[in-house]
């Protein structure tokens, strides 16, 4: 399957944009989309989410014979797939360009940076080591791949627990987890990359661009650096000329950046650990809200927020629960059952039809006050990261584990978006607006 | 690897250099017949060749010709009797891969591409010894071969590595230093602009101290490329006496 | 009954009764005053006959249209509103391109179907063998589909039956195009709807739908076209309430 091309007409309004400036998403040239990280039931397992881009990660483990000429330490080994599922731009069964840069870039910030203990993965010198697999898979390309992925890697890393063994003499003995508690890798730091995009022969330069801007941008760069601020990898590709100052400010970029992902992901571990620990629930399946059609719910769009004290209010008239609650079921026609009012769903609809209700299968009746409260919930969950920069924010606190990092820049935002919409006001009166080529439907 | 002292306390590598000394270079150009330009460089016991074909029609598929520059096509191998191991395959890993990517970029960068559209650049590199600093080797033979070629360039490009032990950044790292995992920057750079077309870096390196070693490989880049010129210079004084001007 | 369903959600595999009608056995001709003869049944998108009934292939809601004059109770257009992404191209829908080829006589367009559509250079206002239109690789087309069956490839024109561009044609070099979901195309050219009423209120643009799900958007500066893309594709998930909400918000500042 083909992509689509990228027209003349975006390729220019992308590069005017970004030479005032502004990106299609609303952020500031440094703002990073919102992480989102969510675990699986196992350990080891995790989705990362970069705005629209999401990976997988799943970790592994098996015990094998060590390689030659290292005795003593366990294998590691990444791998990370582009499947055609995220995007018509990858082919399947292919090792691309990208896919080998990919691949390459994240052995080398996680393997050869060292940051797991390979000689404590080690169980008879010589003859049993574990090996260690880390596979990515990309679920939803928008974007920055390799921020996300490395994300992915290090979290399941941190997350995973391997079977604790035990020698005695030449045999290897090894534990269920329900014999000994499994034992978690040992992690020195934690890598993480930031993309950096350049336009206009490195004139003008993003952070985390989206797959639009990937698609217009002249070259990239990718440094990962841990909370240490050590570097652990830098690569440039595209045909780019940099020069030495703006990697000197990359590498600046990306501390600040590193440290604050690196908050978030312990944020995130720690909350599932307690989760764990006092048996709620957890898994994907809690932590996609199940009120949506799609689980793409646009984020609201940040350019129609405005001040603070409006979101305050916005808040509160949206956190309302909704006025009836239906306890019993309700037979709408023969063979179709609701039971709560469910979330208003705007599809197809026409402007009257809207209130139509909707019919939900919520028929696990169990979940019938939590549905309204997870929806609320969420939705204050978004306005709020607004309001308060740098917040986690755990949406639902006992059942899912997620965090949404709202980079410190927000504020600042909001502001100059406010402004820029007082000029626009006063110039309304001259309404002349062209409806060109308006057609009806059927 | 440790009792290894990568730098004596004199002030000494390995292999008796200082920190910000090269390895001795050696160059040749023009040594094939067959292609439209060759050469070979010696640094240290690393050896290069690269061969360049180009600009031609389009090989293989006509449909990943590009309307409006050449294509840069490039191949990394490494001999199997190179490395102290013997190699099962010569190219196709991913190692390899990811170099003769760099390349391609490399020198995307540096070809004025613009001027052949549809047309196709190939630049085939092997690797006869490896002690080092493969890509950059690399990158300084693919140069010479694209000059002996008579292709248009915005420059040299120029390629070394550096290192940074005991706070002291090295220039142009040896197999031995690049194998004790310390930090290793990789750099090529259009010396008249000061231009860095690629960077990559590996393993652990504190934020404060990348700009010391980029400056050092810097450094060296700009050393190999008075090297480079004058080797360029004898072979085409060389070839124009020959010519009988 | 298909009747009592409409408007309401018919999913993949229901089936759809329609009223029988007395006449339908016999071979006499009925006559008399006060008799309607049967209206001629349309069946739309996501529907198909299937014995006596319509079966339903796609899930939406189902909407029926009265056949114009004096149809009977069994006539008129029925058709399931499905919410899709991906388009496919129906005859006369006017949709935004993506030229990718120049081929000798015709361009091809990137329509978002399963196959691109074809466009002769002949096809634009006042374009002669002589004088052609000026269209690069990667510009934007407004146009009209004149052939668009599954048999065949898909073909477009930018000017209407009386050689008129009537707004169709290269859309112009400013501008964003992104795009949305079919159901909200519709739903934004829908004679009822308000969202483009409301956004006239704010400030003066340009904007064009294209029926296969792209919309090009061109305002005064930057950030005004910016804040219409986003309002427009915040459409897709807000209620009607909440878009008032939003609208209100964005007026007063």
């Amino acid at each position: 399957m083909k992509e689509t091309p990228l027209s003349n007409c975006e390729r220019r309004f992308l590069l005017r944009a970004i030479e005032e400036r502004k990106r299609l998403d609303g952020r500031q040239s440094y703002d990073y989309r919102n992480v989102r990280i969510s675990f699986g039931a196992d350990y080891g397992c995790c989705i990362v989410e970069l705005g629209r881009t999401k990976v997988l990660g799943q970790v592994s483990c098996e015990l094998v014979s060590p390689k030659l000429n290292r005795a003593t330490e366990g294998i590691l080994f990444f791998n990370l797939e582009l499947s055609p599922m995220a995007s018509p731009a990858f082919e399947p069964g292919r090792q691309s360009e990208l896919l080998v840069k990919l691949n390459r870039l994240l052995e080398r910030c996680l393997r050869n940076s060292k940051c797991i203990d390979t000689e404590s993965l080690c169980v008879v010198a010589g003859v049993k080591v574990w090996q260690i697999r880390v596979d990515l898979h990309l679920l939803n390309h928008d974007g920055n791949i390799i921020d996300a992925a490395s994300i992915a890697a290090i979290v399941a890393l941190c997350h995973f627990r391997r079977p604790d063994v035990s020698v005695q003499g030449d045999e290897v003995t090894l534990y269920t987890p329900e014999e000994r508690d499994p034992v978690p890798l040992s992690i020195h730091h934690m890598p993480i990359c930031v993309s950096f995009a350049f336009f206009q022969q490195g004139t003008y330069l993003l952070v985390d661009p989206s797959e639009r801007e990937e698609r217009v941008m002249d070259g990239l760069l990718v440094i990962a650096m841990n909370k240490h601020r050590e570097i652990c990898t830098i690569q440039s590709s595209g045909g780019i000329m940099l020069l030495k100052d703006q990697v000197l400010r990359c590498s600046k970029i990306t501390g600040v950046k590193v440290a604050e992902i690196t908050e978030l992901i312990q944020k995130a571990l720690e909350n599932d650990r307690k989760v764990r620990k006092e048996g709620g629930k957890f898994g994907f399946a809690e932590s996609i809200p199940n009120q949506k059609i799609s689980a793409f719910k646009m984020e609201r769009a940040p350019v129609d927020t405005n001040d603070v004290e409006e979101q305050a209010e916005e808040i509160i008239t949206k956190a309302d629960p909704p006025s009836e609650v239906f306890a019993k079921p309700i037979l709408q026609t023969p063979g179709t059952a609701q039971i709560g009012e469910g979330i208003e769903n705007s599809w197809g609809d026409l402007e009257e039809s809207e209130r139509e209700e909707q019919e939900e299968d919520n028929s696990d009746d169990a979940t019938t006050s939590g549905v309204q409260k997870m929806e609320t919930e969420e939705i204050s969950g978004v306005s709020k990261t607004k309001k308060e920069a740098d917040t986690i924010i755990l949406s639902d606190s006992e059942e899912e584990v997620v965090v949404v990092l709202e980079p410190e820049e927000t504020r600042k935002k909001t502001r100059t978006h406010t402004s820029a919409k007082q000029e626009n006001s006063s110039s309304k009166k001259t309404f002349n607006k062209k409806r060109k080529k308006k057609r009806t439907t059927h | 690897m440790a009792g290894l002292e990568l730098l004596s306390d004199e002030g000494y590598r390995v292999d008796g250099r200082r920190a910000g000394e090269l390895r001795k270079v050696r160059a040749r150009m023009g040594v094939f017949a067959q292609a439209d330009g060759s050469a070979y460089i010696e640094q240290g016991n690393t050896k290069v060749l690269a061969v360049v074909y180009g600009p031609h029609e389009m090989r293989g598929s006509r449909s990943k010709a590009l309307h409006d520059r050449a294509l840069v096509n490039c191949q990394y191998s490494m001999a199997t009797f190179s490395t102290g191991e013997r190699k099962r395959r010569p190219h196709g890993d991913r190692k390899s891969s990811e170099m003769t990517l760099h390349l391609k970029q490399t020198f995307e960068a540096a070809i004025l591409t613009q001027l052949y559209p549809r047309s196709q650049i190939d630049i085939y590199v092997q690797v006869l010894q490896a002690d080092g600093g493969n890509y950059c080797a690399s990158v300084n033979a693919a140069t010479l071969a694209t000059i002996d070629a008579g292709i248009p360039m915005r420059d040299y490009v120029c390629a070394s590595s550096a290192g940074f032990i005991e706070d002291t950044p090295l220039a142009d790292l040896n197999y031995v230093e690049e194998a004790a995992g310390g930090p290793q920057v990789a750099l090529a750079l259009l010396p008249k602009s000061d231009q860095i077309a690629l960077l990559e870096m590996n393993s652990r390196l504190h934020e404060d101290h990348l700009d010391q070693v980029i400056e050092a490989a810097i450094k060296a880049c700009k050393d190999i490329y008075t090297v480079l010129d004058q080797v360029v210079r004898e072979h085409v004084h060389e070839v124009t006496t020959l010519l009988g001007e | 009954a298909a009747q009592e369903l409409v408007g309401r959600v018919v999913l993949p595999g229901d089936v759809l009764l329609l009223p029988s009608h007395p006449e339908a056995d016999g071979e006499r001709l009925p006559l008399g005053p006060g008799f309607a003869p049967p209206g001629r049944l349309v069946c739309g998108p996501g529907l198909r006959r299937c014995g006596a009934g319509l079966l339903v292939t796609k899930c939406g809601l189902l909407r029926h249209r009265q056949a114009g004059g004096a149809g009977g109770g069994s006539g008129g257009a029925y058709w399931v509103d499905s919410q899709q992404k991906r388009y496919v191209p129906v005859k006369g829908d006017h949709v935004i391109g993506i030229v990718t080829i120049k081929a000798g006589d015709i361009f091809k367009v990137d329509v978002g179907g399963s196959e691109q559509a074809s466009l002769s250079y002949l096809a634009f206002e006042g374009a002669t063998k002589r004088n052609r239109p000026n269209v690069q690789v990667g510009d934007l087309i407004y146009g009209q589909f004149i052939v668009a069956n599954k048999d065949m490839e898909p073909e477009m024109v930018c000017i209407d039956s009386s050689g008129r561009a009537n707004g169709m044609g290269v859309i112009g070099h400013d501008g964003l195009l992104f795009k949305v979901s079919l159901g909200l195309i519709r739903k934004l050219l829908a004679p009822s709807c308000e969202i483009i009423q409301e956004l006239g209120q704010l400030y003066p643009f340009e904007i064009v739908f294209g029926m296969n799900g792209r919309i090009w958007v061109k305002a005064k500066t930057i950030q005004q076209t910016l804040i219409v893309a986003n309002i427009l594709e915040a459409c897709e998930h807000m209620t009607a309430e909440q878009r008032t909400q939003a609208f209100a918000k964005l007026s007063e500042s």
